[in-house]
């Protein structure tokens, strides 16, 4: 069986800089681990931990990283395969870092980034994103405790890939990580704010509710709206903004109504007249 | 019943845009494999008047095709694919310096001695490592040639080689990121918006593909030590192709034509 280095043309800078990165992460650590598989350097396997202190505390993620051909000048893809409750598995996941956003990609990420950034956005909501799932806390806690006994068909049992917490040091964070991490985070909390706005008009009905519980967790509920009315991250301030946004919404809408009313008044008047000229002709003449 | 087709309406608006995105998505990949595959990443030489059968008919261009052709014999195009400043810019600093092993050596040692710069600025140290490797690597593929057509018939090839292009292209990019940022106070004048100078790098400077600006022409010229002139041809009043030399008084050597969103290479 041909080996990854006589495989492919070490030439090309992309395969050399892959190379490159399957020997800085060949050793596990405590957060994450990554691969390539034997016969194709385009594709890895990784596994990261849940980080602590949110609901994935204690579970163990795997997944597949697909690599375009012109990486490193674009993004990685990343799919999770264990269940987790934040984002949907066999998908490729929409991450400001991964394939579904290039123009905020830097070349001068790299696999080690990718993961950092997908354990990172673990925890913030998920808005309807691309490949997110809204689970409840409970639900995502559950799976996080069964992640500790699934199994990769490729790469096995996967809670045993990562290092225990005293085993282990993971290098540390650069300059340029921890920025871009931050830029991660700023991200996902832009979106939501965004998606706030679409979904006024759905929250429209169930805005008296909403507003007397803007800090409870999200209740179980098919209602988008509703959630979107309780994420905890809605300060007071845009709130007030959001109900006169609303009020507006509601007084133009009134308005336009009224306008329709006017118009059919006189679409009948001028069918009534047109009616009375047709029975004038038919029987006055 | 009208809240009801309302809401309907709404989900599968909302399906409609998330595929509408993916949608756009993929036709935009699909424009960007057409351009492509059409356009060498740099072309041969061709004379400047070539340009002139891409506007038959438009006296304005015609005119100012003119006015050009009388200033530059010929030139070269690269492919508009948002990297086209920072090819054309490296691709024409280093053709020119292989007529000239001096000014060739001093570049060297100028490149040779840029990675710290970009360590300090807290790059992850081993994907820039890969980048100056490479970028060094051609570097000194071209020294070891003597004969210099067959130096500049290297370069032509190396930069037409997606791989090598592309990674010359980043390093020129951190480059100007780190010129940017180390002189941060002179640049964020000439930010719009509330961005920082490192922000700005971060969107607008390293990542792949985001064409270049005034400001990122500046610090690369500063950063490589270079000047250049670059024409300007657009819809303005006249018959006359504006110029611009940056630094401002420098004497270039690199000269470049600019055409809305779009950089080619000249040569007088």
């Amino acid at each position: 069986m041909p080996t990854l280095e006589t495989q492919y043309s070490s030439r090309s800078p992309g395969v050399k800089r892959l190379m490159r990165e399957a020997i800085e992460l060949a050793n596990a650590t405590e957060d994450y681990y990554a691969c390539p598989l034997e016969a194709n350097l385009f594709e890895w396997h990784f596994t990261v931990r849940g980080p602590p202190e949110t609901e994935f505390e204690g579970g163990y993620y795997h997944g597949r990283i697909l690599l375009p051909p012109q990486y490193p000048m674009q993004p990685p893809n990343i799919i999770l395969l264990t269940p987790n409750g934040r984002f949907e598995i066999n998908k490729k996941i929409c991450l400001s870092i991964s394939g579904y956003h290039p123009e905020t990609w830097q070349p001068s990420w790299s696999i080690r980034t990718a993961l950092l950034a997908l354990i990172a956005f673990m925890p913030t909501k998920g808005v309807g994103t691309i490949g997110s799932l809204d689970y409840t806390p409970e639900e995502r806690q559950v799976l996080a405790k069964k992640s500790k006994s699934w199994e990769c068909v490729t790469c096995g049992k996967i809670a045993e890939k990562l290092l225990s917490a005293e085993a282990a040091s993971s290098p540390a964070l650069t300059k340029e990580e921890s920025s871009m991490l931050e830029n991660i985070a700023l991200k996902a909390e832009e979106d939501a704010n965004r998606k706030e706005v679409n979904n006024l008009e759905e929250a429209e009905e169930i805005k008296p509710k909403g507003r007397s519980v803007p800090f409870i967790e999200p209740e179980i509920s098919q209602e988008d709206s509703l959630r979107q009315r309780n994420l905890p991250t809605t300060s007071q301030a845009a709130e007030l903004l959001q109900n006169e946004i609303t009020d507006e919404l509601l007084r133009a809408s009134i308005e336009r109504s009224k306008r329709d009313k006017l118009w059919k008044m006189v679409v009948y008047g001028i069918i009534a007249v047109i009616l009375l000229l047709i029975i004038r002709r038919l029987f006055f003449i | 019943m009208g809240d009801v087709g309302q809401s309907t309406a709404n989900t599968s608006n909302k399906e409609m845009t998330s595929n509408q995105d993916e949608l756009i998505l993929a036709q935009q990949r699909q424009i960007e494999k057409e351009i492509s595959e059409s356009i060498p990443l740099v072309g041969e030489l061709e004379p400047v008047t070539s340009l002139s059968s891409e506007y038959s008919g438009d006296d304005i261009y015609l005119a100012k095709v003119n006015d050009l052709a009388a200033k530059y014999s010929s030139m070269r195009r690269t492919r508009p694919d948002g990297n086209c400043f920072f090819r054309a810019f490296t691709y024409a600093t280093l053709e020119r310096l292989l007529g000239n092993k001096e000014e060739f050596n001093s570049f060297y040692k100028l490149a040779e001695n840029s990675k710290n710069v970009l360590v300090e600025l807290g790059f992850q140290q081993f994907t820039l490592e890969d980048f100056y490797d490479t970028y060094m690597d051609v570097l000194k593929r071209l020294a070891d040639i003597d004969n210099v057509d067959d130096a500049r018939r290297e370069l032509h090839t190396v930069f037409n080689e997606q791989g090598y292009s592309d990674y010359m292209v980043v390093y020129l990019r951190l480059l100007t990121s780190a010129q940017l940022q180390k002189e941060k106070d002179f640049y964020s004048c000439f930010i719009e918006g509330e961005r920082t100078v490192a922000d700005f790098c971060h969107q607008e400077v390293e990542p792949m593909y985001k064409d270049s600006d005034h400001i990122h022409i500046m610090a690369a010229c500063s950063a490589l030590n270079t000047g250049v002139r670059v024409l300007y041809m657009d819809r303005g009043t006249g018959n006359i192709v504006t110029q611009h030399d940056l630094p401002e008084g420098c004497t270039p050597t690199v000269h470049l034509l600019y055409r809305p969103s779009h950089y080619d290479i000249l040569y007088v």
